[in-house]
């Protein structure tokens, strides 16, 4: 899923100090997974931006909807016929959601309310880790899938480095090297045969080349 | 045709080599190359340059290496892929090699978040095998990544490091093995504090029968005090300092403990001449260079072949 | 001067394995203080959402408090834990908006005390009333944030009805 962390308050009163009528849009998806940016964090931050207003005295109307998903057109849709009502969104989707509200619904201003992270796992309750940087071209079959790009402070192909003690990375003695799981792994397989390839450097023009990727399917399309 | 290296040519020739660290200031003024330059003249056969060494923004390696070069010395040039991608190392290469530089030493770096600019973009396109297969290649097929010719191939003597003492220890020696295969023709290795597992290394390191493919130089720094034992051994990535050594500086007085710190790099030296396998030395004296030319004589290393 | 003198709103969320009379037994203060009072029973005391605490505020009250189970009494093993732990994260969100976070308050019961909940809620009344008035709560009648409105997604050209507000204490009702 794509995880991401509300901005402080400040952050947002700031953006949207020049508005009256605000409406804060959730997402029913990852970010309600990853609790924040779905209904009851909508219900929460539109709570505290109203006691917020009147602690200060200052008169806003806020109101809250959350879309089963912020980034796909036909959730969207539902908005249509309710944005002229207000002032600003303040989305809670991530920066999808976000960017795809404000294609969608042109010259309404949009403002992103949440820090948007990572692609990651929830490893148990309350805990989410990162480990997919989306590079296009997945080579988790070599490294026991374990992401060297991802989980690898240094993303190293052919770690470990020098810094690794313990079965730690010398960035965060909190995190587990990379490549510490990915040999016990291999290990655990009977594969570290592949431990002794020359991985050569990725392709990385899967991920950057030229500009925003698409992927486009007539099979899919209408 | 007699190479350029003198660090090659000393290590060809069967010599037990000596190469130190030099470390760029943090600043534009050349004058301190220079009189670490002058503080190292004929005691080394080459002088590594550190490339912006923990993340900390210093004068660059390869402007410090051409310093050092117009002073008469043999300068390695440190490349780390933590700031560069594989255009600008690529062009790096050719550029130093055009400065005269004819020696690399390839390596990952250690991780932007350590040094004075946490908030950098690490780079990391390649990693260090690759970079070292990427020289190589350059070198020897005078081809660049993606097979585009060069009109005139990089002359360089490549290097990468290797540490003894990370983790998973088991992996470590195959992990060389892995750079010798990528291109490496010499290695310069972690400061060596515990020799029982730098010797349990080694073992495995010649059971697979690479010190025969590939120079090795076992690092060497002088403690100055006992102090910077213990810093090293609990706060810098990688060291293994162990408790004998912390003791035995913590044992002499303040004002003895970098005679002390010397002793223990002697002894070090004098074990690692012995070790099959190890073909010198690699002092890296932080921000203490005048000590290496007392700790080269006292090692019976002086004077330096000529070759 | 002690909360209730003070005229001040106080809602109880409570664990109701507390009190197995609960029902009857908050009847007679809920008749005497109307809407200054509200009792809202929780199956378990780890089902408490920050989003409960805050509406708490918003739609009136000056005092919040979350009665829990004795540490180690849970029924279901770690409700309370996640009760404390969901009311601190709700402390730190009305102080990002400068309201005190001890308008939030976590009680926790001992292990053999007897006590209703209208005895415990007598006690909570009877302290000294530490703050003013909740600052931050709207206008309007207890119960009702004339501003809260959760709004339900809509078909394009329906765009007028606005729902009313989500969680609506006036009803006193149960967060299953
Ligand atoms: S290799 Fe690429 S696609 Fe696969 S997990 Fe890593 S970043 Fe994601
Ligand atoms: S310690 Fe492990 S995870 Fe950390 S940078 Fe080195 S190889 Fe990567």
């Amino acid at each position: 899923m794509i995880t991401a962390e509300r901005k402080p308050l400040s952050e947002i009163k700031e953006m949207i100090a020049p508005y009256k009528k605000i409406l804060v849009a959730g997402c029913g998806s990852c970010v309600a997974e990853c609790a924040s940016g779905g209904e009851k964090e909508v219900g929460l931050l539109a709570s505290a931006l109203r006691m917020d207003a009147k602690m200060e005295g200052r008169k806003i109307e806020v109101n809250e909807i959350t879309l089963d998903r912020q980034c796909v057109y036909e959730f969207i849709d539902q908005l249509t016929g309710l944005v002229g009502q207000f002032d600003v969104i303040l989305s809670l989707g991530c920066g999808a959601g976000v960017q795809a509200l404000a294609d969608v619904f042109a010259g309404v201003i949009i403002l992103p309310a949440l820090n948007t992270a990572f692609i990651g796992q929830t490893k148990e309750a309350g805990l989410w880790i990162e480990n997919c940087r989306a590079c296009g071209d997945c080579k988790l079959g070599y490294f026991a899938a374990v992401c060297p790009i991802t989980r690898c402070a240094k993303g190293l192909f052919n770690g470990p480095c020098g810094g690794s003690k313990d079965g730690k990375c010398e960035t965060d003695p909190d995190a587990p090297c990379a490549w510490q799981l990915i040999i016990e792994r291999l290990d655990k397989a009977g594969r570290l045969d592949l431990l002794q390839n020359v991985y050569p450097p990725a392709d990385w023009s899967k991920q950057q080349g030229k500009g925003p990727r698409k992927i486009h399917r007539e099979d899919q399309s209408i | 045709m007699k190479t350029d290296s003198r660090l090659k040519r000393v290590l060809e020739k069967g010599h037990f080599a000596v190469t130190a660290e030099c470390g760029p200031p943090k600043g534009a003024d050349p004058k301190v190359i220079k009189s670490k330059g002058k503080i190292l003249k004929g005691f080394v056969d080459s002088v590594n340059v550190t490339d912006n060494q923990t993340g900390v923004v210093r004068l660059s390696s390869l402007a410090a290496c051409v310093l050092l070069k117009k002073e008469g010395l043999d300068p390695v040039l440190q490349m780390t892929t933590r700031d560069r991608n594989r255009i600008a190392l690529q062009s790096d290469i050719l550029g130093a090699s055009a400065l005269g530089i004819r020696n690399v030493l390839c390596l990952s770096g250690d991780h932007q978040s350590f040094g004075n600019q946490p908030q950098a973009k690490g780079v990391f396109d390649v990693d260090s095998v690759q970079l070292v297969q990427l020289v190589r290649q350059m070198r020897d097929n005078g081809v660049i990544l993606g097979g585009d010719k060069l009109s005139e191939p990089p002359r360089l003597f490549i290097g990468a490091v290797a540490n003894p003492f990370a983790d998973p220890f088991a992996y470590r020696a195959i992990r060389l093995g892995k750079k010798v295969a990528a291109g490496a023709e010499f290695i310069q290795t972690q400061c060596i504090y515990n020799l029982t597992r730098f010797n349990e290394w080694m073992d495995k390191v010649r059971d697979l029968g690479l010190d025969e493919k590939v120079y090795i130089l076992g690092g060497i720094t002088p403690l100055k005090s006992a102090r910077m034992a213990e810093f090293m051994s609990k706060q810098v990535a990688g060291m293994d300092v162990p408790d004998e050594i912390i003791n035995r500086m913590k044992s002499v007085p303040a004002r003895e403990q970098r005679q002390e710190g010397i002793k223990i790099a002697i002894e070090t030296i004098q074990a690692l001449k012995e070790a099959r396998g190890v073909h010198g030395v690699h002092i890296m004296a932080i921000e203490w260079e005048e000590a290496v030319p007392q700790l080269i004589e006292a090692a019976k290393l002086f004077p330096r072949p000529q070759v | 001067m002690d909360q209730k003198s003070a005229g001040l709103n106080i809602t109880i969320f409570f664990c109701q394995q507390l009190d197995a009379n609960q029902d009857a037994n908050r009847r007679v203060l809920e008749r005497e203080l109307g809407s200054r009072i509200k009792f809202f029973p929780l199956p378990c005391s780890g089902r408490i959402e920050p989003l409960h605490l805050l509406r708490a505020l918003e739609t009136g009250a000056d005092r919040v408090y979350l009665i829990i189970c004795p540490e180690g009494a849970c029924r279901y093993r770690e409700g309370n834990l996640r009760a404390r732990k969901r009311l601190a994260f709700a402390q730190g969100l009305i102080e990002e908006i400068g309201l005190e976070p001890q308008r939030l308050e976590l009680i926790q019961t001992t292990q053999g005390d007897q006590l209703t909940i209208d005895q415990r809620a007598h006690d909570l009344l009877a302290r000294k009333a530490a703050f003013g008035p909740n600052p931050a709560k709207l206008q309007g009648s207890r119960g009702q944030a004339n501003n809260a409105r959760t709004l339900e997604p809509m078909n394009p050209g329906t765009p007028d009805v606005y729902q009313g507000v989500h969680y609506d204490y006036s009803g006193k009702k149960t967060f299953i």
